[in-house]
């Protein structure tokens, strides 16, 4: 619009948030002209395209906001902000197997009959892969029901296991699964009805922190044969610009986008649980972005 | 101009041609080839020695190679026939048919995994038959010959029909006038005489089958097939766990390649 040659924007965002981000790219493109390339995908595929395969972003949008601090912070990013709460959900179709009798008090026995297909993400590679299993153990506390986390494993076996929450949802849709276990958004946005979670076990509350991080899992590490513990946090959306972003001028003028109270309101509308001021860490982050002290 | 003159600049110019050419060869060669060369050589030595320790990868190359086989088998078994009629037998609609055989090729290949879904997944009318019987396509190894099967088939359709063609039809014609009756005349006279190019078709099927990725994640993420598992290696570990996994699956593909390359060189078709 107001040059001759077109500004991009690299942006590379959580198969979770496509969804609820896209029109928001779309307005943000009409009215700078700017030209947004976004490529969508599992949150450590983004990470490996920029450690392994130097094809850097300007603006990183993940599901999981401490794989900043594990793989990027201070290598490939000098910063990063925390910008949205979302909780962990049961998520079903009408025409999934006793939709009608399911609720927040017997998803426990429902997901483990014999004749439901309940799927899961991945947790060696997608965050909510392995934030079902925290949830499961939370839930086993939380209920008072001996090997239920082991048990809620077993009735979501391996053949029903996909990458990501993307792949999921798409089976859920087909109707080849009855139940997934993924975000509260992805299930708004995908029009999916859910059995909301206590806050106890959902991940979803940041005041209940310390209660999340009793439950831990083992995953695989980022060397083979290695195995890496995860405490159980609350789910957090994280941003950040990479270091060496190839449009910095166009990634600041979409963080900025980003953080106006119009934009904040439109995604809390498409289900994102927006925070009210994004929370940084490290330095450099552009002004607008910066918590005031 | 003299005619001396003209010839004398016609050889310049077929030379300058012939230089082109060759250097337009060359760098398309190196095009091909430097990728495949690369991850060869910086991950199969690696690839080929973590075989003897690395029971995944093993697994998973056997899962890869069994199901790209019975898809392979599946493919010929219903598109020689296929391939025969639309070579041999003119009828209504037959380039109808030939251009939907052909319409795989241009599915994204996740999205053909999606369509496949919908047509055999547990809430489709077939899927929900088989899946009454205790067969299931999703999350199974059904799932990935399925996928296989479509992705590849359409290669192997095509090249078998082109075998077909390349058989003179007046053979057949001696057969029957000899007293054999259709089917036999196919046995004993088009059968052999196109068995190479048919070879041939179900190699390149084969081949294909074994690099299918974008249907496959779709239908079946476990157990995984070799291009599964370097994704999901590339993905866990970034690339030097990756290049492994994948020279190891361009090396275990030369072996088709290469019997294929033995077969061509056997000489011209018999036909010709």
């Amino acid at each position: 619009m107001l040059g001759i040659v077109a500004d991009t924007l690299i942006i590379y965002v959580a198969a979770s948030l496509t969804r609820p981000i896209q029109p928001v790219l779309d307005t943000f493109s009409a009215r700078t002209g700017i030209v947004v390339q976004r490529e969508s995908g599992a949150s450590l595929e983004h990470v490996r395209k920029i450690t392994e395969l130097h094809r850097v972003p300007d603006l990183l949008l993940l599901a999981d906001v401490e794989v900043f601090p594990q793989l990027l912070v201070p290598r490939y990013a000098a910063w990063y902000a925390e910008f949205a709460r979302n909780r962990m959900v049961i998520a079903y179709t009408k025409r999934s197997k006793h939709a009608a009798e399911i609720n927040r008090d017997n998803w426990m026995e429902i997901l483990r009959r014999n004749d439901v297909e309940v799927g899961r993400a991945d947790p060696d590679l997608a965050p909510v892969g392995y934030r079902t299993l925290i949830m499961f153990q939370l839930a086993q506390r939380f209920y008072r029901i001996p090997g239920l986390a082991k048990s809620l494993v077993d009735c979501a076996p391996k053949r029903n296991i996909r990458s990501n929450a993307g792949a999921l949802a798409v089976l859920l849709a087909a109707g080849e699964l009855d139940y997934i276990y993924d975000y509260q958004s992805v299930a708004e946005s995908n029009g999916f009805s859910y059995v909301p979670l206590p806050d106890a076990i959902n991940l979803g509350d940041p005041s209940r922190a310390s209660e999340y991080a009793k439950a831990t899992v083992r995953v695989r590490g980022s060397v083979p044969g290695m195995q890496t513990e995860l405490k159980g946090q609350p789910i957090l959306y994280g941003l950040s610009e990479p270091l060496r972003a190839p449009h910095p001028s166009a990634a600041a003028k979409f963080l900025a986008y980003l953080s106006s109270p119009e934009v904040v309101k439109q995604l809390r509308a498409a289900h994102v649980d927006m925070l009210d001021r994004p929370i940084v860490v490290g330095t450099g982050a552009p002004a607008g972005l910066r918590t005031p002290k | 101009m003299t005619d001396g003159n003209r010839s004398g600049f016609s050889a310049v110019s077929r030379s300058i041609i012939t230089i082109i050419v060759a250097l337009l060869a060359s760098l398309f060669l190196l095009f091909i080839v430097a990728p495949v060369l690369g991850l060869v050589s910086s991950g199969g030595a690696r690839g080929l020695a973590s075989l003897a320790t690395d029971h995944e990868l093993r697994a998973s190359l056997w899962l890869t190679a069994a199901t790209a086989t019975i898809a392979t088998i599946l493919g010929m078994i219903g598109g020689t026939p296929l391939a025969y009629l639309l070579a041999r037998r003119p009828f209504r609609g037959r380039a109808v048919v030939a251009a939907l055989m052909d319409l795989p090729l241009v599915i994204p290949h996740p999205v053909a995994g999606i369509a496949l879904l919908l047509v055999l997944g547990r809430a489709s009318p077939i899927g929900g038959v088989l899946y009454q019987a205790g067969m299931r396509v999703a999350g199974s190894s059904t799932g990935i010959v399925c996928a296989m099967l479509f992705v590849s088939a359409p290669l192997y359709v095509s090249a078998a029909r082109e075998a077909f063609a390349r058989v003179d039809a007046r053979y057949e014609s001696v057969a029957r006038t000899l007293g054999d009756d259709a089917w036999r005349a196919f046995r004993r006279v088009t059968l052999p005489l196109s068995a190479r190019g048919l070879t041939a078709a179900a190699v390149v099927m084969w081949a294909r089958a074994i690099s299918e990725f974008g249907a496959i994640v779709i239908l079946t993420y476990n157990p995984k097939v070799v291009s599964v598992l370097s994704y999901d290696r590339f993905t866990s570990y970034g690339m030097t766990e990756a290049l492994p996994v994948a020279a190891v699956l361009v090396l275990f593909a030369l072996i088709p390649l290469a019997a294929l390359r033995a077969l061509r060189a056997g000489g011209p078709y018999p036909s010709r």
